[in-house]
């Protein structure tokens, strides 16, 4: 791998990794205001929206963690890339319906990002977990 | 799919069940909380005399947060005699309501919470609502009575518009 690529891979692992330690740290923070935020998207029963905010946090905070260690970067990659797909499928079905939500994806219950930006964010975010991926296969073989 | 294609997945998987456990251990009163909280035939209507109540039997430790109901829980839940609250503006509140509802705008809260304190008991059962699922006032203000030391509150998200728009009885007038 050449050194430009060296380069790339670890700040495109720490940019990714960076971003989900602090979303799911900032978010296991505030568990309560974060399962509002999930409820907003009315695709859960109710009580399952507290399922997801107690353990959605914790996921994301482990994989950007071993992203940010430089360990289990290719699962840690592809897990967080899944993850980042079905919010954007989750996101464009408030999109569909018409709805005017916060996202929840950082601060939860402070700002508002609309889903047309989340969704728009969530593509370079899906890219960037995809091309760690891509980097990290090739320095490996 | 190749073996180190599928050993990434395993792995991806792992992770993914590491952060579920993590996230569980840390939350699992919140968890067990929310999936407990849904109506039992035991709730005890609430009442308004504050001084004439004794404690609701269900009542464990009370929660930390509000527990969401959906519209069946809360039509039982107002049957047995749950205090209903309405977190919209006086005005918006004065178009319709639900029957019985008491108003208490989470913008006056600090105005109006003193006399709500005197003539709501502590143990009773509140169901909090605004205008829907987008809506947080009713989340925010449930957050502030528990707070203020009332044990069992609810949160109905589906708020007036789901209530109105399941042809319940809906009522007008000013608080």
């Amino acid at each position: 791998m050449s050194r430009s690529g060296f380069y790339l891979y670890h700040i495109c692992r720490l940019a990714l990794g960076g971003m989900f330690l602090y979303a799911g740290g900032v978010k296991a923070d505030n568990v309560v205001v974060f399962a509002r935020d999930v409820a907003n998207y009315q695709l859960l029963p109710y009580a399952w929206n507290y399922l997801v905010a107690a353990t959605l946090p914790y996921v994301e905070a482990v994989a950007g963690l071993l992203l940010v260690f430089n360990r289990k970067v290719r699962p840690a990659a592809l897990l967080l890339a899944i993850l980042t797909f079905v919010f954007m499928l989750a996101l464009a079905s408030v999109v569909a319906r018409g709805m005017e939500i916060d996202c929840g994806c950082f601060n939860p219950g402070q700002g508002h990002t609309s889903a047309v930006m989340a969704l728009l964010r969530d593509v370079g975010i899906l890219l960037l977990a995809l091309l760690t991926l891509r980097l990290r296969s090739r320095m490996l073989s | 799919m190749t073996a180190s294609t599928r050993r990434i997945l395993l792995e991806a998987g792992i992770i993914f069940c590491l952060g579920v456990v993590l996230g569980l251990s840390f939350n699992t009163q919140l968890v067990l909380d929310a999936f407990s909280g849904r109506l039992t035939t035991t709730s005890r209507p609430a009442t308004v005399v504050a001084d004439s109540v004794e404690p609701a039997p269900q009542a464990a430790a009370p929660a930390s947060f509000p527990i969401p109901a959906i519209l069946d829980e809360v039509r039982e839940l107002l049957r047995v005699g749950a205090v209903v609250i309405d977190a919209r503006a006086d005005e918006i509140y004065a178009e319709g309501h639900l029957p019985k509802a008491i108003s208490l705008p989470l913008g006056e809260v600090d105005d109006l919470l003193k006399a709500f304190k005197r003539n709501v008991a502590r143990e009773a059962t509140l169901i909090i609502y605004c205008s829907g699922f987008g809506c947080p006032d009713s989340f925010d203000l449930g957050m502030r009575l528990i707070e203020e030391g009332y044990e069992d509150v609810r949160v109905y998200e589906g708020g007036f518009p789901e209530w109105r728009d399941a042809g319940l009885p809906v009522e007008k007038g000013a608080p």
